[in-house]
């Protein structure tokens, strides 16, 4: 009789004193957004050297004030949620907790935020089908939106299990693996903000 | 790593140099919008804030190769895009038509 044995794979080998923030599932998650944005990045660029012109104008009738808001709350919540899992791993799980919910909060002011600057463009007449440069900054802007809910979803989670004393300075795998999602989210922001707001 | 150090110093600075690195940014790109190097400025500002967020939020000196590959990569691909449609946007604009 021929016996099938599975052999469980063997860990990715670590270098000494390397780890993986959160684990490795969030991390898969977190490579899959990074190619999509860097597909939807190369649609821009290769949009951006086709119309030239009409990335240089469509940049300037945009709220410059509504990304700068977005920007200062995605870093700002970023901060927070840093700061929570700073204080859950010295066994401050009140302090932890205070600053997820802090984190949150500021967090939910970028649909929020995104919501008035829709209003805004829609009321100066942008749209969709303003052009290529309003097209690709929707579909860009959209889609980024789409994995903030993503990351606010999580955080109201991990909130839930942090508020039961799901994580503690033993164990904070799931709060430290929704922060390197959050953070990976926010670097993707402060790459799609100048390339929409500033370069005018 | 030792997980138990207090980083909250650390984790302030980091938040005040993003904050600042905005509004100067910003500020840059209002007062020198027809300049020709201010895509140049640009993209080192997306590339010094990117760097920011994965040092000091995600402690990507510290993960694991892959990770630190991968945040290292995609920091500087949009910084690089960027410089090169600015300087060769009629070359890659030629390469990039079917």
């Amino acid at each position: 009789m021929v016996a099938a044995v599975l052999h469980t794979p063997p860990d990715i080998p670590v270098e000494e004193g390397r780890r993986i923030p959160g684990n490795k599932g969030i991390w898969v998650g977190i490579t899959c957004e990074i190619i999509e944005f860097v597909v939807l990045f190369a649609v821009y660029f290769v949009a951006r050297a086709h119309f030239p012109d009409a990335f240089h104008e469509g940049a300037q009738r945009l709220s410059v004030i509504s990304g700068t808001v977005i920007t200062l709350l995605m870093v700002t919540s970023s901060y927070f949620i840093a700061c929570s899992v700073n204080a859950i791993r010295s066994g401050r799980h009140r302090a932890s907790v205070l600053w997820l919910v802090a984190g949150l909060i500021v967090a939910l002011g970028y649909p929020v935020a995104k919501y008035l600057e829709i209003s805004w463009n829609l009321a100066h007449g942008i749209d969709g089908s303003s052009g290529i440069f309003f097209t690709v900054y929707y579909y860009l802007t959209f889609n980024h939106l789409v994995h903030a809910t993503w990351g606010i979803l999580g955080i109201l989670y991990v909130l839930a299990r942090l508020l039961f004393h799901g994580y503690s300075a033993a164990d904070y795998t799931g709060l430290e693996a929704l922060a390197s999602y959050w953070h990976a989210t926010d670097i993707i922001w402060l790459i799609i903000f100048p390339l929409f707001y500033v370069l005018a | 790593m030792d997980t138990k150090i207090d980083h909250f110093r650390l984790l302030t600075v980091a938040w005040l140099a993003l904050v600042a690195l905005t509004l100067v940014g910003l500020g840059l790109g209002e007062w020198f919008r027809d300049a020709r190097w201010l895509p140049l400025l640009v993209a080192a500002i997306i590339w010094l804030k990117g760097a920011l967020v994965a040092r000091y939020f995600i402690e990507s000196h510290l993960a694991h190769p892959f990770i630190a590959r991968l945040l290292r990569g995609f920091i500087a691909i949009a910084p690089v895009a960027l410089i090169l449609t600015a300087f060769f946007g009629d070359t890659l604009a030629r390469w990039a038509t079917l």
